[in-house]
């Protein structure tokens, strides 16, 4: 009969589990292993010259689907590094507590200005832990941060965006 | 009637309470074995913090379950709301009144044993109907139908399966059924067929009259949030899960009675070692029960009533008829 052959198969799977060690990781009591790629947090960043790369521009509060980041942005000034007028933002905070982690607000930034990175306890312990203020974003900056950046996102899509077509033929490396 | 304790009603008494406190001990542990059990069936811990293994879980479920809101909805009905759990222990706890633990260690040898449990497992469906329509929800009550339905249809197999024990031994009081199998004549064994047959019948049909996995289609997670225990909080959500396990232990006792000698097995015939075999079967049958419950998904409602009308009952009419036959057969033989 065809309905005998199943059950047994289930019998036999769930006996042949008993003997095998539970796969369970007692995640807060020891440390857990994670993927290479794995990254939960967020950081901003200084460019090289020692300015915040942060130029206000709120491209990523637009695009945020979770709505969860806030950019106040500051009058455009001169940079004391290059001396060249530029934008600024006084403020920025990010609410990981509703944040899903989809990685668009890095994305869409043209100046490559925020990123993930990876926290050692993450998710954390208290809800404060999970509200991102501006200084505590620009602490994470030292935490080992995903290859992923706005910029190199942007010019590995395939084909390129229309904005890039005709100057980024040779720059497609594949997804750094 | 044999008595330990002065009177039939002091033996009643003494023994009454003793088993009925020992075997809800026994039942929170097994729960907390189940939970162990299911959990390394599925590549999981179970139980952990809780004490060493796990094993103060029981007294920690039982205190986070009394202090938990205990709401009735403004809707329902009180008394048949807030009478349910509690019957449904108390008819969970029936069957055990003429269960034999060992020689002369039975609360009522009642000389229709058979019966008697036979009608107190047809109750159970009393209190969850009582839960399904008290508590004034869709869901609740329409887990309780389910429930009516399941019970009506395996009430047949179920009664089936129990007449050929009956048959077999010629009496309907469990000592004697217990004194039939006795020095390993187990009717599981032999006769070989209508026994065994009759023996996983039994199983199934109890299984579905106490809407175990995978005949919970009056709980039914899936389908009906919680079916009929949906409203209840606390401790009453607590006395029915007790309930619903308590029933699976008396199962496990019937069917090693009916089926499997009850208390027989090697050895001079001390109520110790007779306790130490019955509590050894019963054992390794509930195990072997849920083996079965966490490798099976639950079955759908037509499902389960074509298994019942076009399979079991048939197959139950079948081995009563064939258990006569042998009965018959046996006769003619020894009077040849």
């Amino acid at each position: 009969m065809s309905v005998i052959a199943p059950l047994l198969d289930a019998l036999r799977t769930t006996i042949r589990n008993l003997g095998r060690k539970p796969i369970t990781a007692m995640h807060p009591f020891e440390p857990r292993t994670r993927a290479p790629r794995y990254r939960q947090s967020f950081a901003l960043l200084h460019e090289a010259n020692g300015d915040e790369a942060c130029i206000g521009c709120k491209k990523c509060e637009k695009i945020c689907p979770s709505e969860v980041i806030v950019v106040g942005t500051a009058a455009k000034r001169e940079s004391p590094a290059t001396g060249k007028k530029r934008g600024w933002a006084d403020d920025f905070t990010l609410d990981l507590q509703a944040c899903i982690v989809c990685e668009l607000c890095v994305q869409v930034c043209p100046v490559d200005a925020i990123v993930m990175v990876r926290v050692p306890n993450a998710p954390g312990f208290e809800r404060e832990d999970l509200f991102l203020t501006m200084k505590r974003l620009y602490e994470n900056e030292a935490l080992p941060h995903a290859p992923a950046i706005g910029s190199s996102m942007i010019a590995s899509h395939n084909p390129a965006p229309a904005s890039q077509a005709q100057a980024a033929a040779p720059a497609q490396e594949p997804g750094t | 009637m044999n008595v330990l304790f002065g009177s039939p009603a002091l033996h009643a008494l003494v023994l009454g309470v003793g088993i009925v406190s020992a075997l809800l001990g026994v039942t929170s542990y097994f729960i907390w074995f189940e939970r162990k059990f299911a959990g390394r069936m599925q590549s999981r811990i179970g139980p952990k913090h809780v004490g060493p293994y796990g094993l103060l879980q029981p007294i920690a479920d039982a205190f986070k379950l009394l202090i938990k809101a205990d709401i009735t909805p403004d809707t329902a009905d009180r008394a048949l709301f807030n009478l349910a759990p509690l019957l449904a222990v108390c008819v969970a706890l029936l069957s055990l009144a003429v269960l034999p633990l060992a020689s002369g260690l039975v609360i009522a040898d009642l000389d229709v044993g058979v019966l008697f449990f036979l009608a107190a497992g047809a109750l159970t469906v009393v209190p969850t109907w009582m839960a399904g329509w008290g508590s004034n929800n869709k869901y609740a009550l329409l887990g309780g139908m389910r429930a009516i339905a399941q019970s009506v249809a395996y009430g047949v197999p179920l009664v089936l399966a129990a007449l050929v024990p009956v048959i077999l031994s010629g009496s309907m009081k469990l000592s004697d059924i217990v004194a039939a199998q006795a020095g390993g004549h187990w009717f599981a064994l032999w006769p070989p067929g209508p026994g065994l047959g009759a023996g996983v019948l039994f199983v199934l049909a109890s299984l579905a009259e106490g809407n175990r996995i995978p005949f919970d289609i009056p709980e039914a997670e899936s389908e009906l949030v919680s079916g009929i225990s949906t409203e209840y909080t606390g401790m009453k959500f607590g006395m029915f899960y007790l309930g619903e396990y308590v029933h699976s232990l008396v199962v496990a006792a019937l069917f090693v009675t009916l089926f499997l000698g009850g208390y027989d097995g090697p050895g001079p015939d001390v109520l110790a070692l007779q306790l130490l075999w019955f509590v050894l079967k019963v054992s390794l049958v509930s195990v072997l029960l849920l083996w079965v419950r966490w490798s099976y998904v639950r079955l759908r409602s037509d499902q389960l009533m074509t298994l019942c009308w076009k399979y079991l009952l048939p197959s139950g009419l079948l081995l009563v008829a064939a258990s006569a036959v042998w009965v018959w057969w046996t006769e003619q033989g020894g009077s040849r």
